[in-house]
């Protein structure tokens, strides 16, 4: 076995900043799988993000959504943009492996200098998207792209961490899924700031369409003033006639963007997302430092046991091992 | 259980005593047929109550034909032995052909390339390194007379195996060198595979968009049935879906549904059931598990006379026929210890025979390798005539008809087969399962858990679970290459045509056909006429697609000649 | 946190025969690969290309109509060219058995045909994986 090389962590960097793609596709690994110098390469790629337009694309399997983020890769293209692109695909509860089928979708682009496609898998992260997400999307800023797609798997309740990466979060419905529009929250529709309504040229589509409109007019009140709006599109047509609504998205995108920097609320809204993440990230760190203390000296099994047996809860234990391991400086 | 035993000669072989007694007492692990069916030890005249002779089985020739379409079967003709020959060139393949029609073969078959079912010219950037690898490639008439050379066209019965939407061009390549050379289509016997729906599921998505393929079916099926009332339109292929995995009645039913797509359409313009009909028929596999795979042939026969008659309200018995050719499960073979594959391909045929075919082939013991050698498709074709002419089975119809075993069995797959049809009926139709993409899941899945099967045991595989001795190193009986120099030639060949053809002739032709789909007519006419004037596939597709909204090219790449 | 191995499956050229490719994807998903699914009509560079960007352990290739002595050597200068030398490059479907010493010369690591067991693939992948 080879023994391996430290991965010169600069010198990646400094590669990925003048838009090499083999840095680009490392650094995202490393970072996926959260090596040693996670933290070191996310310092040195931080100061080069904040710039891009990210633009988040959730919706159930089967809606659609990569045929969407093939024509808006190109849309974006035609105006001479850089586009990335990082498609989420679940991981299996079971075997922790993934199908990672979204690229097929995506061929147009294949050949394109100026598009980066990424696959990742979910990893246990319920959310659908994986922790990794955040840092690949900022490898891929560093590298040059300005505007991003992050497209995921939303299997429904959970989709509440586009809304932290995202700047514009598209909600992909079809009118096939009838009963489950009156079942969905309006919270869940809420999130999103674009609705589109895919596969507008199935029979039920403009049923649909009032369904989604009456469910909206009754939502609890949002907390910005921008009214979600409703886009029907056509994505998937074996006739370049018959697609639809591309345009529009577009530009619905487009005024969303203006609505964010008009209203100062992108502000707002980039502090709270920072705010989410540095919760995460605190989660994190602070959970490998309590596990790392606990490894090897058999308590976390102690504890595990004593709460099943009922002689301790899950409070006192925290609070214990807190006040052990943080607070007394150990 | 046989062992992974490295045995290398007889001289350096040890035997393990243990393992000898185990493997005397052997039982054997399943009692599952291969589709998934629980057998019992015996079965008698108990199983069959309340079944009822005339109406369920009754005689052959005698509706609802579960016993065969005939009443005399290969009493009153042998089946067809028509092997698949598809190799290099048109003229590699002409001759490949003589030698199997020389050495007893019966029919003449004929299939396409990987790049002709797309509807790619030979001089198509993407054919370039694939022309002629898979079988042939007939791009111009040129082509088709080369391979039709010297044949009496009115004397031979020849099955053209074009399934995709590209069949309506070979059609029109037949026909246009039958016109040529004198011949009246109406006297021309053979069929036409034509079958674009299923074929999406075998790779040739961008060849056979769904309406297209409707579209195309349909119209070499009308243009047959009104001018060559001895030809068969279509050989529906159940076949091509069994190869992806899926169970005995699933192939049933798969095969059925899309059959149906075809004779809606066919009604839909207004043709009568009893006027096309009679001239339906299938391409059926037969895999490994015999009893299953003769009690579904006759499932199939019984089911579909009862489904054109109660469905369709057919009155003439022969639109009742389940005619139907065979290709051996090419599947169920390995490479690994290849002449394993002529033991596999002779059972199967024994069970094609004794279900009642009209058409066979056998595949080569070389069909998971390679294109067949000469010598493997000899070999073949002595398999279906050392069953032909050696074993008896041909002395009696329907053999096995009566036996409680496989009228159990023949019922079993029949009710399998109808739950799964109500299934596709509860989605909306055979359309609707296809382009809701139901019908792929169900391709997957079957597929995934067949490999599962074989990791696991629970299916065996000599050579590939059990018994797996060292590999061969050597191909027996060599291995069929195919000469960089025939394509070559064939490429230089069809630019050549392009370059010295009458292009004003051409483009007249080709307006027509323009006119002909946007008019919503049928179309094989144009291509007819189109053909002569030295059209080749990719133009005659290419001007139907873009009506239709398409790219010209399935690939995106070539750009219509053709001003519009 | 364990590496996870990443597989790109892929066809190459006109052949559409993608029932082997597809089986073999969803079972290295069940033994815990990331698998990459590229589908049909790939062209050598499309699949080096995709094969840096989405910075893969494994290459696997399917082959079916005889195409595999062509495509092959140009994949491999693709690879060499782009620097993939800690890629594993694996290839399965139907050819001779003859060929298999000259597509391992060609810089194929492994080959599984047609009547290969997954286990053995899954093991064989596992066990020579070049980067981790």
């Amino acid at each position: 076995m080879v023994p391996k090389k430290k991965p010169d962590i600069q010198q990646m960097v400094q590669k990925l900043l003048t838009g090499d793609r083999r840095s680009a596709a490392r650094l995202i690994t490393l970072v996926e799988n959260e090596v040693d110098e996670h933290h070191d390469i996310m310092r040195l790629v931080y100061p080069h993000t904040g710039h891009a337009l990210i633009i988040g694309i959730t919706g159930a399997g089967g809606a659609g959504k990569s045929s969407l983020t093939d024509h808006l890769i190109g849309k974006f293209r035609e105006k001479d943009k850089k586009v990335g692109a990082v498609v989420v695909d679940p991981s299996s509860p079971f075997s922790g492996g993934a199908f990672l089928g979204d690229r097929i979708r995506l061929q147009n682009h294949s050949q394109d200098e100026g598009v980066y496609i990424r696959s990742l898998a979910s990893r246990g992260n319920l959310g659908g998207l994986s922790r990794a997400t955040y840092d690949v999307i900022r490898i891929l800023e560093a590298m040059g792209m300005e505007v991003i797609f992050v497209e995921t798997l939303g299997a429904g309740q959970d989709e509440i961490d586009i809304v932290q990466i995202a700047s514009t979060c598209l909600l992909v419905l079809t009118p096939g899924m009838g009963d489950d529009i009156q079942a969905m929250k309006a919270g869940i529709m809420e999130i999103a700031d674009i609705i589109v309504l895919n596969k507008a040229d199935l029979d039920g589509a403009t049923t649909c369409l009032r369904h989604l409109e009456a469910v909206l007019s009754v939502a609890q009140e949002s907390q910005t003033s921008w009214k979600p709006r409703i886009v029907p599109t056509v994505s998937v047509a074996s006739k370049a006639e018959n697609l639809r609504g591309i345009d529009e998205l577009v530009q619905t995108i487009g005024e969303h963007q203006n609505y964010l920097r008009s209203s100062r609320e992108i502000d707002q809204a980039k502090f709270v997302r920072i705010e989410h993440e540095l919760g995460l990230i605190f989660k994190d760190e602070l959970q490998k430092i309590i596990f790392k203390g606990l490894r090897g000296t058999g308590k976390k099994k102690k504890y595990i046991r004593s709460i099943m047996d009922r002689k301790n809860d899950p409070y006192s234990v925290v609070d214990e091992v807190l006040n052990t391991y943080l607070f007394s400086g150990k | 259980m046989g062992s992974a035993k490295t045995a290398k000669s007889a001289k350096d072989c040890q035997v393990s005593w243990e393992d000898y007694m185990k493997a005397y007492y052997e039982k054997p692990t399943s009692f599952k047929s291969w589709s998934g069916f629980d057998l019992n030890a015996l079965y008698t005249p108990d199983d069959r109550q309340g079944a009822n002779y005339q109406r369920d089985i009754a005689d052959a020739g005698q509706y609802p034909f579960t016993r065969g379409i005939h009443a005399d079967m290969f009493r009153g003709r042998l089946w067809t032995r028509r092997e698949v020959v598809g190799i290099g060139s048109p003229a590699d393949t002409h001759e490949r052909l003589k030698y199997l029609f020389e050495c007893g073969g019966t029919g003449l078959n004929t299939i396409a390339d990987v790049t002709y079912e797309m509807g790619l010219d030979a001089d198509h950037p993407w054919a370039l390194n694939e022309v002629g690898l898979t079988g042939v490639n007939i791009t111009s008439i040129q082509d088709m007379e080369t391979l039709t050379k010297d044949i009496p066209l009115d004397k031979v019965s020849w099955s053209l195996i074009t399934a995709s939407t590209a069949a309506a061009p070979t059609m029109a390549q037949y026909v246009a060198v039958a016109e040529n050379r004198a011949y009246d289509p109406a006297n021309l016997r053979g069929s036409i595979q034509n079958d674009p729906i299923h074929f999406r599921y075998c790779g040739f998505k961008p060849a056979c968009p769904l309406d297209l393929s409707i579209k195309l079916g349909a119209d070499v099926m009308e243009y047959c049935t009104r001018n060559m009332p001895k030809w068969y339109y279509t050989t529906v292929n159940m076949y091509d879906l069994r190869e992806q995995g899926i169970t005995a009645p699933q192939e049933v039913a798969f095969g059925f549904g899309i059959a149906m797509c075809y004779i809606d359409e066919l009604l839909r313009r207004g043709l009568s059931i009893d006027e096309f009909a009679p001239r339906f028929t299938f391409y059926v596999s037969c895999h490994i598990d015999f009893f299953e795979e003769i009690a579904k042939i006759r499932a199939a026969r019984r089911m579909w006379a009862r489904l054109m008659s109660d469905k369709y309200g057919a009155k003439n018995p022969r639109s009742m026929h389940f005619r139907f050719a065979v290709h051996t499960a090419g599947c169920s073979l390995i490479p690994q210890q290849p002449l394993n594959n002529i033991t596999r391909v002779s059972y199967q045929a024994l069970a094609a025979v004794l279900g009642g075919v009209q058409s066979l082939h056998c595949c080569s013991y070389d069909e998971p390798i390679c294109l067949p050698t000469e010598k493997g498709h000899l070999q073949a074709l002595r398999t279906q005539q050392v069953l032909a002419y050696e074993t008896g089975v041909t002395n009696v119809v329907d053999p096995l008809g009566g036996s409680y075993y496989v009228e159990a069995l023949t019922d079993r797959i029949e009710d399998e087969s109808l739950k799964i049809m109500k299934q596709v009926e509860a989605i909306g139709g055979m359309e609707a399962a296809i382009a809701s993409e139901w019908l792929d899941r169900q391709f997957e899945a079957e597929a995934v858990k067949r490999q599962q099967e074989i990791d696991s045991g629970e299916k065996l595989v000599v050579g590939v679970n059990v018994f797996t001795d060292e590999q061969e190193t050597r191909t027996p009986l060599g291995v069929q290459r195919i000469s960089a120099k025939s394509a070559k030639d064939q490429i230089k060949q069809v630019k050549e045509l392009k370059k010295k053809r009458n292009m004003a002739q051409l483009n007249e032709t080709i307006k027509r056909l323009r006119d002909d789909t946007a008019d919503g007519k049928n179309v094989v006419p144009a291509m007819v006429a189109a053909t002569k004037a030295y059209g080749t596939t990719a133009e005659l597709l290419g001007t139907v697609r873009e009506v239709f909204g398409y790219p010209y090219d399935p690939m995106g790449i070539v750009e219509s000649p053709f001003s519009r | 946190m364990k590496k996870k191995i990443k597989v790109l499956m892929t066809k190459v050229g006109l052949d559409g025969h993608d029932r082997g490719a597809k089986v073999v994807a969803s079972l290295l998903k069940a033994a815990g690969m990331e698998v990459v699914y590229l589908g049909m009509y790939q062209t050598p560079a499309g699949i080096v290309k995709a094969a840096i960007d989405e910075d893969v352990d494994v290459i696997g290739l399917s082959y079916l109509s005889g195409e595999h002595l062509v495509f092959t050597p140009k994949i491999v200068s693709e690879m060499k060219a782009n620097g993939l030398d800690d890629v594993l490059l694996i290839a399965g479907g139907t050819f001779p058995v003859e060929d298999i010493p000259k597509m391992e010369a060609m810089g194929i690591d492994k080959i599984f045909r047609a009547g290969s067991l997954m286990p053995t693939i899954v093991s064989y992948i596992e066990e020579n994986v070049k980067k981790h």
